[in-house]
This record gives structure tokens, sequence and C-alpha cells, in this order.
């Protein structure tokens, strides 16, 4: 029984473990530079930003479909507002910072707004959020006349590939290596909701929310506006997810921005073992099944395997994870 | 129960065995080294990124670039496709990783595929630009298609065959330079005619399935069209689709763009629709291909010296007498 658990408990560690050590067999060195591993962390860091969002918004029982359309248009925002801030005389780093604020505030308003309709509406999740995935998108295409939006702030594209100098490491041409800031802000987002989840009391009112609204009301927990704060949390870390997309791109591509991500973060969270079903969940599964992800890109394009396979490969992941979940639940 | 979990657990390792039986698959069919190996004895390797193949043309692209690729069996040729342009730069920073010497880029999109470029190109890597160019000159060639010559020699043909004098009906493509360079220069052609009217102009997306309902929404405003200028066999497509449905297709023809096997053999055989094509050779990759083999065999510096930054592919117009030029039965597109 103890072994069972193991699995079903740290399966998708394991499974990451394991293709960890593949990797490091039969790629050896090419696989453990610092620039490859840096890159595991960084490329999906906007995805992980927002998967972190979207487990505490499973947790609580919900779903949000509309994260990739919002990033494409609180990315909009973020461009523009970069472009207009900095024409007007401003400086480019304070513009970008002004711009960052703005995306992030859009972003918890358009979660604040997909909240409002599921909690005191009493509409489905899914619906609430599919209508936001047509609307968010659509207002991102008003924005950038359907094609894309560019940045006119060239600082905006240092912050994109910029970070922090990992000691002791040189790359090809004797410069430092840099820890991108994309992944040190996804690390930080992880570790602040994996605190706030397991250690405050806000934590344990969006577990038992989804556990059992019913009971949560009896305990005096006021289930609305947990389910309202779960998404507008949800909203805002998009803002910030569309802050490291525009600074990585330089732009932002209105039609294409941001596509699949609810996917890929719904993906995510439940190969980290959260229960769909809400009531159950932890961050650093959600980590984890971004890494997996990642890894598993990685590996495609190593191995020099026809990209077609990818979506496979992936499926069968979720797949996977999902049974052994559902075989935990029989369990109980 | 334990035991269905253990079989989980194995077909997730199974998973990862797999990927890895891949590689060794490829490894063993490219150790074949060639003779223009670089000096170290190491082979050259070289990334080709391109978009995912959501239309014909795209999947065109894939199909010459393996083509191309394999015909320099002698440099490790990696290639991949985006989904979009996020999907594509952590592609090429993976590229980046595997130590590739060059990189042949047809991107999903200009602006936001430029800053990593100028990272890829500011670390030594040899930069070949297909179709949709950067928005700074970060590349070491730039090649794409005279999209400018693709509308205005369309259009010339399309107001001699009507004589100078008709209704037509535009469908556009996706909104970006190479959308907007051929509609432009087509539609200053069309302007130069006094007798030809545009009564409808509108998007498809070079989507097939777009472009009919585009089409048909257009028919039903408009009860006389004389021919329509799709910019896109794809579009074409769609767009005889639409005019079938509606009970429209006589008196009436269809320009596409691209040199589609299929059109290229509709215009072949004198159907009345596909009076002509006009072409877009998704081939111009594997002259890309060419362009990164050929620097990385005399050596950058050396390439440096004869290699032009920008090479413009022309566009010719595909009748019945010239169609068999341009049929490629075993090509995908």
């Amino acid at each position: 029984m103890k072994k069972a658990n193991l699995l079903t408990e740290y399966g998708a560690l394991i499974a990451l473990a394991l293709l960890f050590v593949i990797n490091v067999a039969t790629r050896g060195g090419n696989f453990l530079q610092i620039e490859n591993l840096r890159n595991l962390v960084s490329q999906d860091a906007a995805v992980g930003v927002i998967a972190v969002g979207m487990t505490l918004v499973i947790i609580a029982g919900g779903i949000d479909l509309s994260v990739g359309s919002m990033t494409a248009m609180c990315g909009a925002v973020v461009i523009l507002l970069v472009n207009k801030l900095a024409s007007s005389g401003m400086g480019a780093n304070v513009a970008i910072l002004l711009a960052a604020v703005g995306a992030i505030a859009i972003g918890a308003i358009a979660g604040l707004l997909n909240g409002f309709v599921v909690a005191y509406g009493r509409v489905a999740a899914f619906v609430v959020t599919l209508g936001g995935l047509a609307g968010f998108r659509s207002i991102a295409l008003v924005l950038g006349k359907g094609g894309e939006i560019r940045s006119q702030v060239s600082p905006l594209q240092d912050f994109g590939f910029g970070g922090l100098a990992i000691p002791f490491v040189k790359d090809a041409a004797g410069g430092p290596v840099l820890f991108y800031w994309s992944a040190i802000i996804f690390i930080g987002i992880a570790l602040l909701a994996g605190f706030g989840l397991n250690r405050t009391r806000f934590g344990r009112y969006i577990v038992a929310v989804g556990a059992n609204p019913r009971a949560a009301e009896y305990s005096a927990i006021n289930i609305q506006t947990v389910r309202l704060a779960v998404y507008t949390i949800l909203g805002a870390l998009v803002g910030l997810a569309s802050v490291l997309v525009g600074a990585r791109m330089n732009s932002i591509g209105t039609g294409s921005a941001g596509l699949y991500y609810e996917l890929d973060a719904i993906a995510a969270v439940v190969i980290g073992g959260t229960s769909l079903r809400g009531g159950k969940g932890r961050i650093w599964g959600t980590v984890v099944g971004v890494l997996l992800l990642t890894l598993i890109s990685n590996m495609i394009t190593a191995y020099h395997i026809d990209t077609n396979w990818q979506g496979l490969v992936r499926g069968i992941v979720i797949l996977v994870a999902v049974l052994i979940q559902r075989g935990k639940k029989e369990d109980e | 129960m334990n035991r269905f979990r253990s079989l989980l657990g194995i077909a997730l390792g199974i998973a990862g065995v797999v990927l890895v039986g891949c590689q060794a698959g490829t490894d063993a069919g490219g150790a074949t080294a060639g003779g223009g190996a670089p000096k170290t004895g190491k082979k050259f390797k070289v990334g080709i990124s391109i978009p995912a193949a959501d239309h014909g043309w795209t999947a065109g692209v894939k199909y010459w670039a393996d083509f191309a690729s394999k015909q320099n069996p002698d440099i490790d040729w990696i290639i991949q496709d985006a989904k979009e342009s996020g999907d594509q730069i952590s592609g090429l920073e993976n590229l980046q990783t595997q130590g590739v010497d060059a990189m042949v880029i047809l991107a999903y999109e200009s602006g936001p595929l430029t800053p990593i470029a100028k990272k890829l190109h500011d670390a030594g890597i040899v930069i070949v630009n297909v179709d949709r160019g950067f928005t700074e000159p970060v590349a070491d060639v730039f090649i794409e298609g005279d999209n400018k010559a693709f509308g205005r020699k369309s259009a010339e043909y399309m107001a001699k065959k009507l004589n100078g004098k008709g209704k037509i009906a535009i469908i556009e493509g996706v909104s970006c330079t190479v959308n907007t360079d051929r509609v432009e220069a087509a539609k200053a052609v069309f302007k130069a005619y006094p007798g030809i009217q545009i009564v409808a102009d509108d998007k498809g997306e070079w989507n097939r399935e777009k472009a009919e309902k585009t089409m048909a929404n257009m028919l039903v405003a408009n009860p006389q069209i004389d021919a329509v200028w799709a910019s896109d066999d794809d579009m074409a497509l769609g767009v005889e689709t639409a005019l079938k449905a509606a009970g429209r297709n006589k008196n009436i023809w269809i320009l596409g763009g691209g040199g589609m096997k299929d059109i290229v053999k509709r215009v072949m055989d004198k159907d009345p629709l596909f009076p002509a094509d006009i072409t877009y050779p998704p081939s111009m990759i594997g002259f890309g291909v060419q362009a990164a083999a050929g620097i990385l065999h005399a050596g950058k510096d050396n390439a440096k010296k004869y290699m032009p930054r920008h090479v413009m592919i022309d566009i010719e117009l595909i009748t019945p007498e010239n169609a068999k030029d341009f049929y490629f039965p075993d090509s995908i597109y």
C-alpha cells in the first residue's frame, strides 16, 4: 500500500526524474549545460505563472478557459501602454513598470468579471470562461487591428532576455549566462502561492470551498468572496504573464499570443496531481507539470523527433496522470 | 488496483523510452559522413524552424524543407515547426543549446521573432531568413518572394482577361506585410482600369473554410461577379466550393496564387474556373537550406564576400501553355 501511494503522490515528480535521468544518460553534457537547464525553467514561465493561478481556481472547484485570450488582451495593453508612455517622454524603465502594473490591473479586472458571473450569476465556470475565451481574444484583435503590435521601446526586449548572471558560468563567447527574470518571477510566484495555499487561512478556505461548498458555507466561509478572489488572483497573474510574453517577443501578435495557454496550464495542473473535482491540489505539483511539459518539448528538439509527435506524447502523459488520480479517488 | 498503478508507472517510463528510441533510429540513419564536413571532424548542425502546417502552403514548406535537407546529408539537420510565436522562440533556444551552426527561419510572425533572432545572430549563429522577414536586419541572408510582383502580375492578367471591364471580388489573407504588399499592388493595377469595379473586398485568412464563408456572403450581396481575385490557392478552393453551393459557378473565374498542384493541374486541363495561377513557391525554403549549407561549407567570412544579403524570388504567371513546368505531382502542395 505504501509503495502505491508513492506513485500516486509523487507520480509526476518520478516521471520528471525519470526523464531527467534518461536525458543525462543519453545526452550528457549537452543536456546538463547551464543554458539548457535555464531554458527549461524559463521557456514556459508565462504558462507556469498562469498555471499556478489556475491551480488555485481548480482547487476552489472552478476552471478558467479564458486565460490564453486574456494573455493576448493584457499583452496588447502592455505594448500599447509602453509605447504611449515612452513617447510622452517618460523614462523607458518607468514606462515598462507602469505598463506592467496596467496589464496586471486589466487582468485582475477581467478575472474579477469571470469570478463575479461564476460566483453570483451561478453560471458554470466552464461556460462563463468560454465566453471570455472568445471575448478577450476579440478585444485583443481590435486593439491590434488583427495583426501584431510592436514595442517601440527597446529596453522591454532587454527585460525579456535579461536576468541575473549565474555565478562562475560563462557562455561560448565568454559572456555571463543570465538566469532570466521570467524564471525568477515564475519561481517567486509559485513559492508565494504555495505559502498562501498551505500556510494561510485564505488557503484553507480555498480548499474548503472546493471540497464541499455547502459545508464551507455552514462553517461561515463566504464562498462567493473566495471564488471571486481566486479568479481575480488568476487574472492578475495572467496580466503578469502577458508582460513576460510581451517582453520576450518585444511585441504581441494579437491573433496568436497565448494560443492554447489555457490547455497547457490546465494540463500542467492535472499532471501535477490537482484534482479537477476541486478540494485537493498542490502548487509544487503544477510546477513539476510545467517543467515536465517543457522537458518534453526540449527532448523533441534534442532527439530530432518530428514535432508532429509532440501532441501525442503530451496527450499520453496527461492521460496517464489523470488515470493515476482516478485510482487514488477509488481508494478513498 | 496496485497492479493497475504499477502498469501506469511503467507506461510513463515507456513514453520516455520511446522518445529515446526514436533518437537511436535517426542517428543510425544519418551516420554517413559527407565530404564537406568541418575541419574539426564534427558534422555541421543546422536548425530549420517553420510555422506548423496550418494550410497547404505551409505544408509545402515542410515538404521542401525535408526534401532540400536530404540533399545535403553531410549536415545534421533538425527540422521543427511551431504552433505559435512563443513556441517557435522556445524551439530556437533549444536549437541553440544543441549547438547549431546555422538556422533557417520562416518566422511565424515578424515582430515577435526579431528579438530572439537578434540574440542568436549576436551569438555567432548564421541566420537565413525566408519569406516572412524580421523587423531589424539581423539575418545574414534574407530570401523572399516578390509579393508586389504577385499582386501586380495577377491583377494585370485579370484586367486583360476581362478586357478592362467587369465586377470583381477580392479575398485577402492574414494581415501582415505579405498580404498588404499583394493587395496594394493589385489594387494599384485595378485603379488604372476604370471599367473594373471592385464590388467586394474581405478576408479569407489564407484558409479554405474561411474563404468559403466570405465568398458565400459576397455572393448573397452581389448578384453579379465576373472574377474573384483570391490571392491564394487554398482560398481559391474555398471560393470554388461557395460558387458551386450557390450554383454560380458559370461565367465566373478564380485567380488564386501559390502554385498548389491541384490548381496547376486544373489550369493545365483548361478548366474554365481556373484559367491561370500565379507562383509563390514554398520551395523557396529549399533555397534557404542551400544557402545555409553553402555558407557553412565556404566558411562564414568567405561567404560574406559574395553571398547577397537580400534575395527576391520572381513570381510567374502559370497558364495552360507553361503549366507543366510548374506541376510537381510528388509534392504535397
